[in-house]
């Protein structure tokens, strides 16, 4: 009688439960009221196990806990989703951009180039966008050479050479990191006028910003610049945060998170993610502020655009400059009255 | 071959970090480093327990698996060693392992994580000749290759912590359980029926001596 209430009691608690609780809640089928069962649930630190007080008197970070659990997750994480969908994103950007390329090929100032020029950017802003672009390709490519660096460099030059690699990698990510942070908020500031969203930009966005042809008008920022400025200001947050998390992990002491391995792993989580989002994100901004288009890569060179590619691109500016008499020749450029 | 294991007895650790001790002055660890640490659960209460905890040396090794610069290496024993001349001292291996093994110590000039230190199982290091004044300096002594086992198992006054050759460890604890099980049954009749009812039904039944159907 007892083998059939045992076996009805087995065969409920075994239906309720799944692979992922098994692994977390303690072996109530085994029903073993020994000190040895439950000590090591306690161990394994599954569900509703009674640990007590627990002390060591060796002091470090976590040194009060015999497993942590999170860290096989934090495994799962890395290898199985991280590393192979951050490849694909990354490598769909780039084929995306490939495909871009291919399709609409390099897009010229259709009514050619003038000798009018107009003043887009202050040599401040140039300064802290150059500072904030140097820094964060340093970064992104340290990065990547942190999380695929095994994968695609270390096999074929060998872990002597790929470690000192790695380490001055990560001695430039570390780095570069909270000068990053300083630049990031600096080109928030810089860059916020002009950058808030209008009524304009949804016709932007439904007429494709142009980009397989056709004209949407625009001010001073297009839609998709708009976009890219409050990603990078956002997702850059985030990044920033989390990576100043990591950089200066004894500071996180003196927060509420509290300098635990589940605090450190979670912000390695939110900067891994938000990171491989920016960095596709950059990728775009990068093909069509360089070699995607004619006459965009001086404006960020010299300050001032030509006055064709503002007429094409950013046409309501144009009249709003043309207006105030904004546009000059090239060569009054640097002359006291331009 | 041999697969090294340790192995924490709960019923005779007693929590005198002798091992901690013993760990730290074999090796001459830095300080804020420590490989091995004893851990207490119900401290002060009925039903309190230690276990020395370290490297378990883990089959499938979630610091070599999460490793960006692949400096990890398990040798034909089973033990987990680490390259601290590959390892960039990222702190994945620490994130990923269960048990907390992975140490860093602090070092440069902005006090950050120097390279891994964690157990050896005293085996040293992968890359240097074996008992070299290198490989001290690196990874502390190599008893392994002068044929010793670890010193805090070997030095463990209630021989709780049991390291070396998986099956010798497990048939010294199966013994230890099976004397536990005898002395609880030779209790007078009265704690016996207190504390153990035996299933009639399962009398002269055994696994394997008949075939079960369904």
């Amino acid at each position: 009688m007892r083998i059939l209430w045992l076996s009805i009691f087995l065969l409920f608690s075994l239906s309720s439960m799944s692979y992922a609780e098994d692994k977390a809640t303690p072996n109530s089928a085994g029903a073993s009221k020994a000190a040895s069962g439950d000590l090591w649930n306690a161990v394994r630190a599954r569900q509703g196990s009674d640990l007590g007080t627990i002390r060591s008197q060796v002091k470090g970070i976590d040194s009060n806990s015999f497993m942590n659990v999170e860290g096989d997750k934090w495994r799962a994480f890395r290898m199985e989703q991280l590393i192979p969908l951050a490849a694909k994103v990354l490598g769909f950007s780039l084929l995306g951009i490939l495909l871009f390329r291919l399709i609409r090929g390099k897009i010229k100032i259709k009514s050619g180039r003038t000798t009018k020029r107009i003043k887009r950017f202050t040599t401040f802003q140039r300064w802290v966008h150059w500072i904030t672009a140097i820094l964060f390709v340093a970064l992104a490519i340290s990065g990547v050479v942190l999380m695929f660096g095994r994968f695609i460099i270390i096999p074929y030059i060998g872990p002597e050479i790929g470690g000192p690699l790695t380490l001055f990698m990560k001695r430039i990510h570390d780095i570069s990191g909270p000068a990053f942070a300083v630049s990031l908020i600096v080109l928030t500031f810089t860059f916020i006028k002009g950058n808030f969203p209008h009524w304009r930009d949804i016709i932007w966005v439904v007429k494709g910003g142009g980009l397989l042809g056709g004209h949407a008008p625009a001010g001073r920022y297009n839609a998709g610049e708009k976009g890219w400025y409050w990603i990078a200001v956002f997702v850059g947050i985030a990044v920033v945060a989390s990576g100043l998390a990591l950089d200066f992990s004894s500071l996180l002491q003196y927060t509420p998170f509290g300098e635990t391995r589940d605090s450190i792993t979670y912000a390695h989580w939110i900067h891994s993610i938000a990171a491989v989002g920016i960095m596709a994100g950059a990728m775009g901004h990068i093909y069509m502020g360089t070699i995607a288009m004619e006459g965009a890569f001086e404006v960020m060179q010299t300050g001032y655009c030509d006055a064709n590619w503002a007429k094409e691109h950013h046409d309501i500016w144009y009249d709003e400059m043309a207006e105030q008499g904004k546009i000059i020749e090239a060569e009054d450029i640097g002359k006291p009255s331009a | 071959m041999a697969r090294m294991k340790f192995y924490c007895d709960a019923e005779r650790c007693i929590e005198c970090n002798a091992c901690v001790t013993a760990c730290k002055n074999e090796h001459e660890i830095p300080v804020g480093v420590n490989r091995r640490r004893v851990v207490t659960i119900k401290d002060g209460e009925p039903g309190e327990r230690s276990l020395s905890v370290a490297c378990m040396h883990c089959s499938d090794a979630p610091c070599a698996a999460v490793c960006p610069v692949d400096c990890f290496e398990i040798t034909g024993e089973g033990i987990v060693l680490h390259n601290k001349d590959t390892c960039i001292g990222c702190a994945y291996c620490f994130y990923a392992c269960p048990f907390g093994a992975p140490q860093f110590p602090t070092d440069g000039a902005f006090s950050s994580r120097g390279k891994m230190d964690k157990c050896t199982f005293c085996a040293g290091g992968p890359e240097e000749e074996d008992m070299s004044s290198a490989e001290y300096n690196k990874y502390g002594t190599n008893r392994i290759a002068e044929g010793k086992l670890p010193i805090c198992a070997e030095m463990c006054a209630t021989k709780a912590l049991l390291g070396g050759d998986a099956n010798v460890v497990s048939d010294i604890y199966r013994e230890r359980v099976i004397n536990r099980g005898a002395a609880a049954f030779s209790q007078t009749r009265l704690q016996q029926k207190a504390n153990f009812q035996p299933n009639p039904s399962l009398e002269g039944r055994a696994t394997g001596a008949q075939q079960w159907k369904p």
